[in-house]
């Protein structure tokens, strides 16, 4: 108890002379900005005037021509028991909806949207859950995916790329933020659809969409 | 002239986008709002000199290229007085810049001239706010130069398809425009344009007199890219040889399918994840219910 009685006023008096210290201190006081940003940007150019690109870009008026993709060819997901070709595929021109191939043993990537070799945006590839007549699909097992899980996709370059499973999330169709799983910006990333939810026997339909969401391993 | 606040300048008439008939009538092309106004390139956002922009304040910016379809006649642009592209060439695309809403001036020289010896001018002219924009430094049909402001339709392009969207911007009559050897817009005239929606692909373009076969620009391969917005500008001079196409691509207006359909089966039902299986016990615990057999079930349970 006697140490302790001691320590108290050893560690004011301590403190005390550090206050002391920094008070006699030359320089701007404790606590004081040494520049005021805020006060010399008063005295900027006038407001209003717009960013300044350093040049305009000019480029030729050629005619387009078709862009190269690297388009999957094989998806192997082991923790879904999947090893599926995987085929280009649009959507319907009447009704707008991605064409899933008929065959519930492949899987279609979107071939409108980017390819393996792109550095921006997801790489959608949708697969059957199962089919009328076919039984369970590729992607039967997609629900059972965790994050960390590994997907290999070989694309038309002869190049395998794996990637690492980050989601696994459940949409209603009538809800689901189709923006932002096929948008053409952002991080690339490897975005896997198929369905899931309650099915619906008379429109032959399941409720939701399940969509699995990976990133570059 | 404040009065006429597009003196020297030749508007394009609207009257023809009604008149084209569409072989690839996928959206109804409807009439484009043709600018009121010529857009002139900023000296402040090159040369970030004070705020010269009217407008109202706070309007949003437009994006503003410059297409120069001028065969033979390389050009320094000015604006406001103040040279803002030097040499510009014949068949190239600048920009895009963000122009703020506002009024401008506008100066085509050959290179090196003054800008008081201008090929042509576009005085006290008002750029809108919020708005995708080409001018274009073209012939006009007998030959002049001149420039016209085109408003770019950037509205999303449905999943699957392509915008197209030709202008008239050469010395020569009306023409048709033909993709793949049919006639998809017809008897266009400077400086008119056309637009519509198509499934994305490479098509086979070419431009005929108007209602003849007589191909004068073409037969040349156009791919139009998925979700973006192409613009194939005939330029040039039937009368000088010179005809020909030159394009601009805007992307940024793609969408998604609407949907994806994805099974049919109902085997999961049988053999899914837990989800499903919830799904299940709780169906098949009313249909229990509803069917009033939930004395049985208890029977069951109790001897069990």
């Amino acid at each position: 108890m006697t140490r302790h009685g001691w320590a108290v006023p050893a560690a004011a008096l301590a403190a005390g002379t550090a206050t002391l210290v920094l008070a006699l201190w030359p320089g701007p006081p404790a606590g004081t900005l040494e520049e005021d940003p805020a006060g010399q940007a008063t005295t900027a150019t006038p407001t209003g005037a717009p960013p300044t690109p350093t040049r305009i870009p000019v480029r030729p008026g050629d005619l387009p021509s078709a862009a190269t993709k690297v388009a999957p060819v094989r998806l192997r997901i082991p923790a879904a028991h999947t090893d599926a070709p995987v085929n280009p595929v649009g959507v319907n021109q009447h009704t707008g909806e991605l064409q899933v191939p008929p065959s519930v043993d492949e899987v279609g990537w979107y071939r409108h949207g980017p390819g393996l070799d792109a550095t921006a945006g997801s790489i959608v590839i949708a697969g059957h859950l199962d089919g009328a007549g076919q039984g369970p699909g590729a992607f039967f097992r997609l629900g059972e995916l965790r994050p960390g899980d590994r997907i290999t996709v070989t694309g038309t370059d002869g190049r395998s790329r794996t990637y690492r499973v980050t989601s696994r999330e459940a949409h209603p169709k009538t809800d689901i933020p189709l923006d932002r799983y096929f948008a053409r910006d952002g991080k690339p990333r490897l975005t896997l659809i198929t369905c899931s939810g309650p099915f619906d026997r008379e429109t032959r339909n399941y409720r939701d969409n399940l969509v699995v969401t990976a990133v570059p391993a | 002239m404040p009065t006429r606040p597009f003196a020297g300048i030749h508007i394009g008439k609207s009257r023809n986008i009604h008149r084209f008939r569409r072989q690839e009538e996928i959206v109804r092309p409807s009439q484009l709002k043709r600018m009121l106004a010529v857009i002139a390139l900023s000296i402040l956002t090159t040369l970030g000199v004070g705020a010269l922009s009217t407008g109202p304040a706070h309007a949003a910016a437009s994006q503003v290229y410059v297409v120069h379809g001028i065969p033979g006649q390389p050009v320094d642009v000015y604006v406001n007085g103040q040279k803002t592209l030097d040499n510009f060439q014949p068949g190239t695309v600048a920009g895009p810049l963000s122009l703020d809403e506002g009024t401008y001036d506008l100066a085509l020289t050959q290179p090196g001239e003054p800008v008081g010896n201008a090929i042509v001018t576009a005085d006290d002219v008002q750029v809108p706010g919020g708005q995708n924009l080409s001018i274009v430094a073209h012939l006009t049909e007998d030959g002049q130069p001149t420039i016209t402001p085109y408003v770019n339709d950037v509205t999303p392009v449905p999943a699957g398809q392509a915008r197209v969207i030709v202008r008239h911007d050469a010395a020569a009559p009306a023409v048709d425009v033909r993709a793949n050897g049919a006639v998809v817009f017809s008897n266009l005239t400077n400086p008119d344009e056309a637009k519509t929606n198509v499934p994305a692909g490479t098509i086979t373009a070419d431009v005929t007199l108007a209602g003849t076969d007589n191909v004068v620009i073409g037969p040349q391969q156009v791919d139009l890219a998925e979700g973006t917005v192409t613009i194939v500008y005939a330029i040039g001079s039937a009368q000088d040889g010179t005809l020909s196409l030159i394009a601009q691509t805007l992307t940024g207006t793609a969408s998604a399918p609407t949907g994806v359909p994805a099974g049919n089966g109902g085997h999961a039902a049988d053999n899914a994840g837990p989800a499903t299986w919830q799904y299940v016990a709780v169906g098949t615990a009313a249909l229990l219910l509803i069917g009033g057999t939930a004395r049985v079930l208890a029977q069951r349970n109790a001897r069990g």
